[in-house]
């Protein structure tokens, strides 16, 4: 895992604005960059779509309860969304 | 004291300059403030001809403004000013990181104190206002003393205080027997001493269910639970201690005292949970609320161990609130809610034992809207009462069966004989209506025109029948939020200011997450709705917002409704049976007498 993700306390927001036709289209966009920023556990949290596009937030949750923190245990634990 | 030139490299911002000027002035230190138009060449030559130890700078950062005060540094440089003058650079958007990087000597971003700039002036360390984490624990039922203000409603929730505590007094149940264990056997130092349990062990699981009495006979745990390794737990400790040592708490009420700011935690993880309530303390949340597994709620007894939970609700351990407890800061008031289940009375003895500030226990809302057998929570209930009578622990009456659409009223009915019977045995409750779009609000319109109106009739209704505390709840502004942020964050803000205008004694807060069902609520999500609360209170200061003159009818009419199902308790002569014929919230209104606990209850003596 890449060191400042080792760092997220849980999870990571991506918001912005796609210029696209249908909010569908804005979070298949967002779900697909959360995916090939290399995030396993993706969602988008709020989509809004208007006529120019869509604002839209994308999460990633590096951790989950119950998952082994790596900014708690150093280099040694396994993270669970990436 | 030293001379000080200060110069906006801005065209038209100079305020932040003219401030620290001033504080610098107060502070002994000869300040220049250089007007607004001069070119950097200009800047460079009058430093030189004043002979200033220290030149600041103001420019906001835009496009193209790096280049522009990395040229500045290399005149100061080539006109050989840095030899004897340090040069920093304050304004919007200035990280130090970045005036390092651009060759200056310091950087002042947003919310820069002018001790800082002094310090940086008499090249001294800038060690933090140590005020800022001054915060004092507040009591918030001090100052109250639960005198009425109606005599009708006085003498009505007597009757009602009377049938309880007559009918409760001599019934039992498993859940009153752990309680009383729990008390009588568990001696919390001795535990944190690894003295062990004393015999609480012995007795206690013959008066659980089935998944706790699997753990004490095995050791096999619910299975979205696991044990914490030796690694992290270790971890923690390091974690913990690294972070108490640069931290400090914020203040979010600017000019007032009150309201206090709650957040709520229960990432179903010990460890995850300290994280977020370190974080919730550092951006100003003045208390934290446990939210434990709703199948805790269901679960007659508690399981022991350090246990982490794979989904949302914390479990209630005795380990697990121990260690969450011992990591808060020292100001932040600790709730642990006991009110809706098969463990409230032992919930209240447990969080007492392990230092919680407040509890939460409502008879009818964990009978009517949680599940619990409305005979079995009546009984302990008014056990868990006066457990919160013997260990100080006051607690709200919180009232979410609103939320499953019981009208207002009715639920306020309830909340007070909750209330009126704690203050009779000796307690100190709190009252919290619901800052909420509820359903009956939705059905009839109460908020057709604004969300002010009902929820101030709701303050002023209980302020006319008692003098007792006001913590709106839980969340405010509940079912107004939506999955966006900006718009969840502005809710919870707006709701906070109105807490505030009404004066009321403490709120609890959402997080921008509280209309996202995909996943756990994140941290940067409750940092959210602090700063947005901050940022109200900073607006509002001791201004107001003025109800309608609605909100005025609207209290009347909530206190006649009261007094009216009061009459409905009395009529049925007998609580439990009022709770089931729906007198206090009714199938239709979408309040279900609940089975969890059934026929546990027996009377003694």
């Amino acid at each position: 895992m890449n060191k400042a993700l080792e760092q997220v306390m849980d999870a990571l927001d991506v918001e912005t604005f796609f210029v696209c036709d249908s909010e569908e289209a804005g979070r298949k966009y967002m779900l697909g960059l959360l995916k090939e920023f290399g995030f396993k556990d993706v969602d988008v949290v709020f989509a809004q779509y208007e006529g120019p596009g869509v604002r839209v937030r994308g999460r990633a949750y590096v951790y989950r309860p119950a998952d082994r923190y790596r900014w708690l245990l150093g280099g040694t634990a396994e993270g669970a969304g990436v | 004291m030293s001379k000080v030139l200060l110069a906006p490299l801005d065209p038209v911002h100079d305020i932040g300059l003219k401030m620290i000027a001033r504080g610098l002035g107060q502070a002994g230190h000869e300040t220049v403030l250089l007007p607004p138009d001069l070119t950097p060449e200009e800047i460079v030559r009058q430093t030189l001809e004043q002979g200033a130890e220290t030149l600041l700078v103001s420019r906001t950062l835009g496009y193209g403004v790096a280049e522009l005060l990395a040229r500045f540094i290399d005149l100061a440089d080539a006109a050989g000013l840095r030899a004897k003058t340090r040069i920093g650079i304050g304004g919007m958007a200035v990280r130090r990181e970045l005036a390092a990087e651009l060759g200056f000597d310091a950087g002042f971003g947003p919310g820069t104190t002018v001790e800082e700039v002094r310090c940086f002036v008499e090249r001294r360390d800038y060690v933090p206002d140590p005020t800022r984490s001054n915060k004092e624990k507040a009591d918030m039922t001090a100052g109250y003393d639960y005198r009425y203000r109606h005599a009708g409603i006085a003498g009505k929730l007597a009757k009602i205080s009377a049938m309880i505590e007559d009918w409760a007094r001599v019934r039992t149940s498993p859940g009153v027997e752990r309680a009383r264990l729990r008390d009588e056997l568990w001696d919390a130092e001795r535990w944190r001493a690894r003295e062990g349990d004393g015999t609480l062990y012995e007795h206690y699981p013959a008066l659980c269910g089935e998944v706790p009495q699997r753990y004490y006979a095995t050791g096999e745990l619910h299975p979205k639970t696991r044990r914490f390794t030796k690694e992290e737990v270790a971890g923690l400790e390091s974690y913990l201690a690294e972070t108490k040592a640069r931290m400090s708490v914020l203040k979010l009420q600017h000019s007032r005292r009150r309201p206090l700011v709650f957040n709520q935690y229960g990432t179903g993880c010990p460890f995850l949970d300290i994280g977020h309530i370190l974080a919730s303390e550092a951006w100003g949340a003045d208390g934290v609320v446990h939210f434990d597994p709703s199948w805790g709620a269901r679960t007659e007894g508690f399981l022991d161990g350090f246990l982490t939970h794979q989904e949302d609700g914390t479990v209630i351990t005795p380990a697990n609130l121990n260690r969450i407890g011992a990591g808060r800061e020292r100001s932040t008031l600790w709730q642990v809610r006991a009110h809706r289940g098969l463990n409230t009375p032992e919930t209240v003895v447990l969080a007492a034992k392990l230092g919680a500030d407040l509890t939460k226990i409502n008879i009818c809302y964990g009978a009517l809207g949680a599940g619990t057998d409305p005979e079995r929570l009546t009984v302990d209930g008014y056990q868990a009462i006066l457990y919160a009578k013997k260990y100080g622990l006051p607690f709200d009456v919180v009232t979410n069966e609103e939320l499953a659409g019981v009208p207002a009223y009715k639920a306020f009915a309830g909340m007070l004989i909750v209330a009126d019977l704690a203050v009779r045995l000796g307690a100190r409750p709190i009252l919290q209506p619901l800052f909420a779009y509820s359903p009956e609000v939705m059905i009839h319109g109460l908020m057709e025109d604004n969300y002010v109106d009902f929820n101030a009739a709701k303050v002023l209704a209980l302020r006319g029948i008692v003098n007792a505390p006001i913590w709106p709840g839980a969340p405010i502004g509940f079912l107004t939020h939506t999955e966006d942020r900006v718009q969840s964050a502005m809710a919870t803000a707006l709701h906070a200011c109105l807490g505030a205008a009404l004066e009321v004694d403490a709120i609890s807060i959402a997080s921008t997450d509280e209309a996202y069902s995909g996943g756990p609520i994140s941290v940067p999500a409750k940092v959210d709705t602090l700063r947005a609360v901050q940022e109200g209170f900073r607006f509002l200061g001791q201004a107001g917002i003025a109800p309608t003159p609605a909100a005025d009818a609207a209290a009347a009419k909530l206190v006649a409704e009261i007094e009216g199902v009061l009459d409905a308790v009395i009529k049925e002569g007998d609580f439990v049976a009022a709770l089931h014929a729906g007198a206090l919230g009714s199938r239709e209104e979408g309040a279900y007498p609940g089975r969890a606990g059934k026929d546990t209850v027996r009377t003694v003596g």
